[in-house]
């Protein structure tokens, strides 16, 4: 049902994309944000005889310039906390000369003009300011140009004479001016110029500037809607019960008599995996689907996507730390192998890392309704609108054109929102809207979200490092082992390794002269996902936390062996040498803090979606548990839009990362979750967030993403001073696994 | 049963033990108050009950029948409530937002029991979950409503 | 009940007996019955199969009704429970109404071979040839055969020699079903036959001995459901102390617990969460009033249970210290449900201000629920709309110990303070409740 080629309608060929998301993107970033400009693509196949349309340029598809002065704008990217309705409102009103205050924000419905990720579209990967920038801010000129056309007819002046002011088309030298509310008809019927002006960055006002975000008053106030508060006349409320295991399906229901005659349940009904009750609210619907006592059957050999009985994690962990073979090269420099053969030392060590769960705070929801004139609404939270439209269509049985897509603000990012089979609520609304004839708001209880989430991939590994007389690595060779979401989502040849299973570990920017970065691919069981900051959450855990016992081996500073290492990078060790001084200058430690708790630092570096960062952690532990103070950041994403944002974004990120080093493990047996809530899946409480301090580099360089580039450092300088404080290396997460106690040093 | 929720009584006619989340969503349509977890573990559902914070998914309805209630809908009806709202706006709090409305009403329900209170309160009284992680700027606008 | 220990001691009493006695079969009133007597309603044997939680220990979720398989833990190895389906060849198709009343009553398999008291025969000797006549009219004619082996338990020779049970039932179980108490009405003695003998309550709220028996089966002696630790769980006193048992619930409150599987008092959790969902709910209401007459006439024990509890407002806790770092973890983690003054949210969410179990001397109970959470409670078909979280990922033992000691020492609650230890101990040898709720089948 949920087939995850990207279908044709939103592709920009007709054709359908099989390409890996960093594959085509990380590769070839530059080539990307080009393609913004290539010749005008057809988005849809049933409009192939339209004219083409450029994506991110019909300014009327964009923006609406209301009476009031106050702009609509449609958003080609989804806010889900990353503040992305702020920066657009920054960028284009920057150019458009309007407040960014003026701006009201809505998620754009799908179609060929928001298609401004190398002709798809989707929010993630950070891409969203630095792939729409150029775009975004020729849209907001072109109109500003538009406006100031419409002024000059109107007012009978030469376009030369008229300038504006926010909000206003004025003519100095009569002193008339016109109010944006009052030209917006007459602009709207302009061609939309091709070349236009843009500011001078000297000159920018709000692009750059910690400016305020336009839904917090709404967010602190209850006001801000999501899905999940979505409703429609006539609507009924549906609740499910997911088959423990995918794969297995409902048979007999042996109470369902019972259950129908509960209060307020209006049906009950088998659905693909589950089974689901509609009633006029949803504790009564939810109630009555936890009632129904469901014999399941066991899927038939070689059903896709069935979970196996006997899946546990610690049985996947095994096998993939016991696969064997050298793995497929991705990145090599030099000779490896020969150079690890003749080193004077070699380190080895092998690492791991979980499958980690979302657990953004709103569950899967989706309200459906079959309208009388044959189309289907639906309101959902998404990352892809497009992918999901069509999606919803061929569920549904339309063609995507009858599906109106309501996207929602996101109750949470982190990656849950993307076209993952089996881990959305919406087909389940769409099916059950069609067997009831109404419309239906369908929520996945907390449990429910726990069971069908698509999960961060469980990942190994494998290091061996030669070191020469002086304790410097000549050698590194490193394989992961496992599978990455990108291959799994967007395809995978076989003899390619996916670049969401090595970045991180891939990437990195230490001079060691000989390198071999490799992958063994290992089939995951589990429906896999992207999770913020994709494979550098754990990868870049893994390389910078092998870094420091490199250099541990080696007898080298774990910092100044970085700083030796990066002596050719300008970029990088400006970073570091910051983030350094952002915490007072480096030390190691262990030293006994003001309050009398031993404490130690680690730092760590990572180079994620075009963006550096660099991370210091300082902890000590309490009861066997690690306690994290601080965490500093530097980071370089190039350069900027929105200071206050960055500095948001690395506190969110900070405490993902650490929530992930701390505490985060999605467990299984028998096939089944062993956590279905968030007491058997801890994420960090609020006692446990450190302090953050963020230093911003802009260094010139393209500019780089922002939401997800903190997480990465974080688990790594954790691990990497709790080390120094134990005495003995951790080499898997989460650290809440163990009991750790001070070591020697 | 009779319930008060920001100064208006409504009728509601429901079984005595659904969570008052739920009547107050789904009977009553006041949907700023979330769910997230229904098991008393993140407080994205927190409402006042006499002024106290309280965790509407956990809150058998009956037992709060002819109580006081204020919700996130009220917020800025309440002096105190208004205070904090401006402190969140300042400290620029929210990022998806989906925790907020519970968050701030911890807060109001902290500072409408102890108006200067001290970190150590503060870290008693704002124990909801965060997934984006806001916490620093939390314990920021906390501190910043009591000043007020 | 179901995991019972160490049966070790049992061959030492072996010693020097006689093979006929520990191989023997008893007589039973049926001896002379054949198995073809005319099939009763299907109610009458499932209401007996529901008195005696059958289902308890003879299906496992998931599994087929009454093929076995639970395992079982004992400090020798791991013993599973068995196929009791009329199936000929595994389970119990071949049984004679006698073959079945020896089991059932005398714990004796038709072959002679002794069954392990998890099976608890002791109690089940009290039943009435009535409810065994039904009990076997309903495996053998009500319930599907379904063929499954049983599993052989892991306990090793010598020790998985089954003879020196018989002289441990020789030793430990009464002979004769019940009689009733001329002194007593017919509720009394109803109530009384339901608790000693179908319903086996001592199995888990009578202390056992040094070989694991039940130290009393009737009311004659005061030992007798007076509290017992069993499986992490400690399985309160249903007499009338004050306190730690039944002394403050009427009549009327014991009959809504095991009916609703809640009152004022209290919700079932651990293993008679478990007894609840499978049988006390079934029982007619006549039956649980007659088992809360029967509970509530035996007397309690205030040398035991200590000065009567009264609530009283907490006192503001001292700065430091294990109450005040509990009292800042129970505003945390527990006032939002039971509530800052312990008082719960009336029958659905329990008190924790003088509840028994938290009073109780043993802590293994409060330590076991906070850090497991509760399994769903089914009531009439109806998982419960609110749950106990497992909090064993969240607290350290220390803080659950802290949390536990503010909570056994506030609101007039004077129980003994808890210590990491104690936590830790439990915490290694338990395991997070499952929030699935679990309905085992009986047909």
């Amino acid at each position: 049902m949920n087939d995850m080629t990207v279908p044709a309608q939103a592709s920009s060929t007709g054709a359908p994309l099989n390409l890996s998301r960093r594959g085509f993107l990380g590769a070839s970033l530059g080539a990307l944000v080009l393609g913004v400009a290539l010749p005008a693509r057809q988005a849809r196949a049933q409009q192939a005889d339209a004219p083409a349309i450029k994506p991110g340029t019909r300014v009327n598809a964009f923006l609406e310039i209301r009476p009031d002065g106050t702009v609509l704008f449609r958003s080609p990217f989804m806010e889900g906390g990353q503040g992305i309705f702020t920066a657009l409102a920054q960028i284009v009103g920057e150019e458009l000369d309007v407040e960014p205050t003026q701006f009201v924000m809505e998620p754009a419905p799908p179609g060929p003009d928001y298609l401004l990720i190398g002709g798809m579209r989707f929010t993630g990967g950070s891409m969203s300011v630095r792939l729409s920038y150029d775009a975004m801010r020729r849209l907001g000129a072109a109109a500003r140009q538009m406006l100031l056309q419409a002024a000059a007819v109107q007012l009978g002046v030469p376009l030369a004479e008229l300038t504006t002011e926010p909000g206003r088309v004025v003519h100095a030298a009569s002193g008339r001016s016109l109010a944006y509310g009052d030209l917006a008809g007459a602009a709207a019927a302009l061609p939309v110029p091709e070349n236009v002006t843009l500011r001078e960055r000297a000159d920018f006002r709000w692009i750059g500037k910690p400016f305020a975000r336009l839904d917090i008053h709404a967010k602190s106030t209850g006001k801000a809607r999501y899905a999940i508060d979505q409703t429609v006349d006539d609507m009924l409320y549906g609740a499910v019960q997911h088959a423990r295991r995918l794969g297995m399906e409902p048979g007999d229901i042996s109470n369902e008599a019972q259950v129908r005659a509960m209060p307020g349940v209006h049906s009950v009904h088998r659905l693909p995996g589950a089974v689901a009750v509609l009633a006029n609210s949803w504790w009564r619907a939810r109630r009555a689907a936890e009632a129904l006592e469901v014999n399941w059957t066991e899927p038939a050999s070689g059903t896709a996507n069935a979970m196996p009985a006997d899946f546990s994690t610690e049985g996947h962990l095994a096998k993939l730390k016991a696969m064997p073979g050298a793995g497929l090269d991705f990145e090599t420099e030099g000779d490896a192998a020969a150079a690890l053969a003749g080193a004077t030392q070699k380190v080895e060590a092998v690492y791991d890392a979980p499958y980690l769960a979302h657990g953004q705070l709103e569950p899967s929801s989706a309200l459906a309704r079959f309208n009388a004139d044959g189309t289907l609404e639906l309101w959902l939270p998404n990352q892809a609108p497009e992918m999901f439209q069509a999606d919803a269509a061929k569920v549904a049985g339309l063609s995507p054109d009858k599906v109106i897509l309501h996207s929602q603000l996101l109750g949470g990012f982190f990656g849950r929102h993307f076209l993952y089979t089996t881990a959305n609520a919406y087909p389940q609304a769409i099916l059950l809207a069609k067997a009831s004839g109404r419309p239906v708001k369908l929520l996945w209880s907390r449990e429910e979200e726990f069971l069908r989430d698509a999960l961060r991939p469980m990942a190994v590994a494998r290091f061996r490092a030669g070191l020469d007389a002086n304790g410097l690595p000549v050698a590194y060779e490193a394989v992961a082992v496992g599978e990455g979401p990108a291959g799994r989502w967007f395809g995978r040849k076989t003899d390619k390794v996916d670049s969401s299973s090595v970045e991180g570990i891939a990437g990195k920017p230490y001079a060691i002269p000989n390198r071999r970065i490799a992958q063994i691919h290992v089939d995951d069981p589990m429906i896999i996902g992207f999770w913020r900051s994709v494979g550098h959450s754990m990868n870049d855990f893994f390389s910078e936390t092998f870094f420091d016992e490199m250099a541990d081996a080696g007898k080298q500073d774990p910092y100044a062996l970085r700083l030796r290492l990066l002596a050719d990078k300008p970029r990088h060790k400006a970073l570091l040498e910051a983030v350094a001084d952002l915490s007072g200058g480096w030390k190691r430690g262990p030293f006994t803090a003001q309050d009398g708790t031993r404490r130690a630092r680690g730092v760590a570096m990572a180079s994620p979606f075009g963006s550096e960062v660099a991370t210091i952690a300082e902890v000590s532990l309490r009861d066997g548990e690690v306690v994290v103070h601080d965490v500093w950041v530097a980071i370089d994403p190039g350069s900027i839009v929105n200071p206050a944002i960055i500095n948001a974004q690395v506190n969110s990120a900070v405490a993902l990362g650490l929530s992930s080093a701390l505490f985060e493990e999605a467990v299984y047996a028998e096939g089944v979750p062993r956590a279905r809530n968030y007491d058997g899946y801890p994420i960090l409480p609020p006692d446990r967030m450190p302090k953050v301090h963020v230093r911003i580099v802009e260094s010139g360089a393209p500019m780089g993403g922002i939401g997800e580039p903190g997480v990465p450092g974080v688990p790594p300088a954790v691990v990497n001073a709790a080390s120094v404080l134990t005495g003995k290396r951790i080499r898997s997460l989460p650290l809440s696994k163990q009991r750790l106690s001070a070591g020697e040093g | 049963m009779e319930l008060t929720i920001n100064g208006q009584t409504h009728q509601v006619d429901i079984e005595p033990d659904t969570p008052l989340l739920w009547v107050l969503r789904d009977e009553l349509g006041m949907t700023g108050t979330k769910y997230g977890c229904g098991l008393a573990q993140c407080g994205a559902c927190t409402v006042l009950v006499h002024g106290q914070a309280t965790r509407s998914c956990v809150t058998p309805v009956e037992t709060v029948a002819g109580a006081k209630i204020m919700t996130i809908e009220a917020i800025e009806t309440d002096p105190v409530g208004q205070k904090v709202v401006e402190a969140w706006v300042a400290q620029q709090v929210p990022q998806c937002g989906y925790c907020q409305s519970g968050q701030v009403m911890a807060a109001t329900a902290l500072l409408k029991q102890s108006a200067r209170p001290t970190d150590e309160e503060i870290a008693g009284a704002m124990v909801n979950l965060c997934r984006c992680g806001t916490y620093n700027a939390i314990a920021a606008a906390v501190r910043e409503a009591a000043q007020a | 009940m179901k995991k019972l220990a160490a049966f070790v001691v049992l061959a030492v009493l072996a010693v020097g007996a006689g093979y006929w006695f520990a191989t023997r079969i008893p007589a039973s009133p049926f001896d002379s019955v054949g198995s073809a007597t005319a099939p009763l309603p299907v109610e009458r044997g499932e209401y007996a199969a529901r008195l005696a939680d059958c289902v308890a220990c003879h299906s496992t979720e998931g599994g087929k009704a009454f093929t076995g398989g639970l395992a079982m833990g004992t400090p020798l190895g791991t013993i599973f429970s068995t196929n009791i389906t009329p199936d000929r060849e595994t389970g119990i198709g071949g049984y004679t109404l006698a073959q079945f009343d020896n089991a059932v009553r005398r714990g004796v398999a038709p072959d002679g071979r002794r069954l392990y008291p998890a099976m608890p025969h002791p109690s089940y000797a009290k039943m009435s040839d009535d409810d065994v006549r039904a009990l076997y009219d309903y495996f053998l004619h009500h319930v599907p055969a379904v063929r499954q082996e049983n599993r052989p338990t892991t306990i090793a020779w010598p020790l998985n020699m089954r003879w020196p049970l018989a002289f441990w039932n020789l030793a430990f179980a009464d002979a004769g079903s019940y009689r009733p108490a001329p002194a007593h009405d017919e509720i009394w003695n109803r109530g009384a036959y339901l608790v000693q003998g179908p319903g086996h309550c001592g199995s888990c709220h009578t202390p056992r001995g040094l070989a694991l028996q039940e130290v009393a089966l009737d009311e004659r002696d005061p030992r007798f459901l007076s509290g017992a630790l069993l499986d992490g769980w400690y399985a309160p006193s249903l007499r009338n102390d004050h306190n730690t048992g039944l002394g403050r619930w009427s009549e009327e409150d014991v009959a809504t617990f095991l009916k609703d599987g809640r009152n004022q008092h209290g919700v079932v959790f651990g293993s008679m969460m478990e007894a609840f969902n499978n049988s006390t709910q079934f029982m007619t209401d006549g039956d649980l009033a007659a088992i809360a007459r029967y509970l509530k006439s035996l007397p309690g024990d205030a040398a035991r249970d200590g000065a009567p509890w009264s609530y009283q407002a907490a006192a503001a806790p001292a700065p430091a210290g294990p109450m005040a770092s509990g009292a800042r973890i129970y505003a945390a983690r527990c006032g939002f449900c039971h509530g800052s003054d312990g008082r719960g949210r009336n029958e659905w969410i329990s008190p924790l201000a003088g509840a028994s179990s938290v009073l109780a001397l043993e802590n293994a109970s409060v330590i076991n629920i906070t850090l497991n959470g509760s399994g769903r409670v089914v009531a009439a078909g109806v998982p419960d709309a609110y749950r106990m979280p497992a909090l064993r990922d969240q607290l350290s033992d220390g803080e659950i110990a802290d949390v536990l000691t503010f909570i056994r020492g506030s609101w007039g609650n004077r129980a003994a303070s808890v210590t990491a230890e104690e936590v830790r101990t439990l915490r290694e040898l338990t395991n997070a409740a499952s929030s699935d709720p679990i309905v085992l089948q009986m047909r």
